[in-house]
């Protein structure tokens, strides 16, 4: 630290501070030379971006599977039989499998709410180093994909598309600590404001003091004039807990978002808003419990052999 | 990429590690080239300059740190201690400056885990790449920079 610094190094810092002063400046005031830099910067990225994703996937899975060895144990012990070519086979289309079916789930969920989607592939994850939680899609203007568009998985809400590109689009998740979307609990008129945490876990501010939330209570999406930035009707998760301060104004509540945001592979954007309102036809319905049969046997004296009688 | 706790950011990281082998005044143009970089990311939640202005700040100080002392420019070790706590030190301005300029950051504990988990994984991505920029570095400016 023996650096005394001089009137050259001085100059040159402050000319670099005001630099970046003048473009913070610009860009608050919404100078469209910043936007256009952004966006064609965005442009010329998104096929490195695909190749970079093409690139990093064998580690990114190796990552997955060491994150979720519990759930893949059992699957791992039972490829343990096949022999070596099946389960190389079955490795290979593991990832393609995923998809169908998550892309399977997506279009069920868009089909039952009446929405027209356009099916997008997720070709990056934002990093979280600024605090900002993103996604970038494979499909842009080209396909009909435009800013303030819903994006849906399978189990509900992703989020919002942010800024739309030629090929690609980045999509603010439901997660992002700057997303709002305003919620309606199912079988109810009550409203609320839903914030994202930059967690699965969203908070929910009710807008009326008289309403009540309980734990378990679905949110739906209220739904936006001509279905931008959100369509009515999508799930969006569900009430884990609720805060009763004595000096709020308004019930507060914990929320589980229904989509996992680290698993995302296959999302739909929603490009029209349905003809009309599915209200609660998209609740998620809960797990039913599989009936256990119980086996009585009634033995009698003196008869010969005892008598069965099953029920459940 | 995101990891589990956060992640890493190598714009960020080889700023850092460059500038600490650099004069102040190269650590601040280093800091000021790499700030637009990321501000030009499309998942930068700021206006534009703000990553900049961080990022000025940040390499400058890291490279008056370590300039004119061969304890730190001479161990690998005090660099990349250095560069870790740059990141964290970066980021933690940048939350601030956020937060000053009227943007939503989530839960505090949310940032902490993020700082943390990206301060870790730049104490693990920092090695890796340290001899690799101490190579460039000494190729550009000449032997007298390589650790």
């Amino acid at each position: 630290m023996r650096y005394g610094g001089d009137n050259r190094g001085r100059l040159l810092i402050i000319i670099l501070v005001v630099t970046s002063l003048l473009l913070i400046t610009l860009d608050l005031r919404g100078v469209r030379v910043i936007d256009g830099l952004r966006t064609g910067t965005q442009t010329a990225l998104t096929p490195v971006q695909r190749l970079g994703s093409w690139a990093v996937s064998p580690f990114r899975n190796f990552l997955s599977d060491v994150t979720h060895l519990g759930r893949t144990r059992n699957e791992i012990e039972k490829l343990k039989d096949d022999n070596d070519q099946l389960r190389l086979a079955l490795q290979n289309r593991e990832v393609a499998d995923i998809q169908l079916k998550q892309l399977k789930k997506v279009l069920d969920l868009a089909g039952n709410g009446g929405y027209k989607v356009v099916a997008a592939k997720v070709i990056s994850q934002g990093s979280s180093t600024s605090f900002t939680q993103t996604i970038t899609i494979d499909a842009g203007t080209t396909s009909g994909v435009f800013t303030n568009m819903t994006v849906l998985s399978g189990y509900g809400l992703v989020g919002v598309v942010k800024y739309a590109y030629a090929n690609s689009a980045l999509v603010q998740l439901a997660s992002d600590p700057a997303f709002k979307i305003g919620a309606r609990i199912a079988r109810s008129e009550q409203i609320a404001i839903l914030s994202g945490q930059g967690t699965r876990k969203g908070l929910l501010q009710l807008l009326d003091n008289s309403s009540e939330i309980k734990k378990g209570d679905v949110l739906l999406a209220r739904g936006s004039q001509k279905g931008r930035p959100f369509v009515p009707g999508v799930p969006i998760g569900e009430v884990i807990s609720v805060s009763n301060s004595p000096g709020a104004l308004t019930e507060t509540a914990e929320v589980k978002f229904y989509t996992n945001f680290s698993t995302l592979g296959v999302v739909a954007v929603v490009v029209s808003e349905p003809r009309s309102d599915p209200r609660d036809a998209l609740v998620p319905s809960k797990p039913q419990p599989t009936p256990i049969p119980t086996v009585t046997i009634y033995a009698t004296p003196g008869a010969d052999t005892p008598s069965p009688a099953a029920t459940n | 990429m995101r990891l589990p706790a956060g992640s890493f950011n190598l714009i960020l990281i080889f700023a850092l590690i460059w500038s600490a082998l650099s004069t102040p005044e190269i650590g601040a143009l280093t800091g000021f080239g790499a700030g637009i970089m990321m501000d030009l990311s499309q998942t930068s939640p700021g206006p534009m300059g703000h990553w900049t202005l961080v990022m000025i700040f940040a390499c400058y100080v890291v490279a008056f740190l370590g300039y004119g002392d061969d304890n730190v420019r001479g161990n690998p070790i005090n660099i990349i201690l250095l560069t870790v706590v740059g990141v964290a030190s970066a980021q933690s301005v940048f939350l601030l400056l956020g937060f000053l300029l009227g943007q939503a950051i989530g839960s505090f504990q949310q940032a902490l885990l993020v700082i943390a988990g990206t301060a870790f994984w730049t104490l693990i991505i920092s090695p890796l790449i340290l001899k690799a920029v101490s190579f460039i570095h000494s190729a550009v400016f000449g032997m007298h920079s390589r650790i």
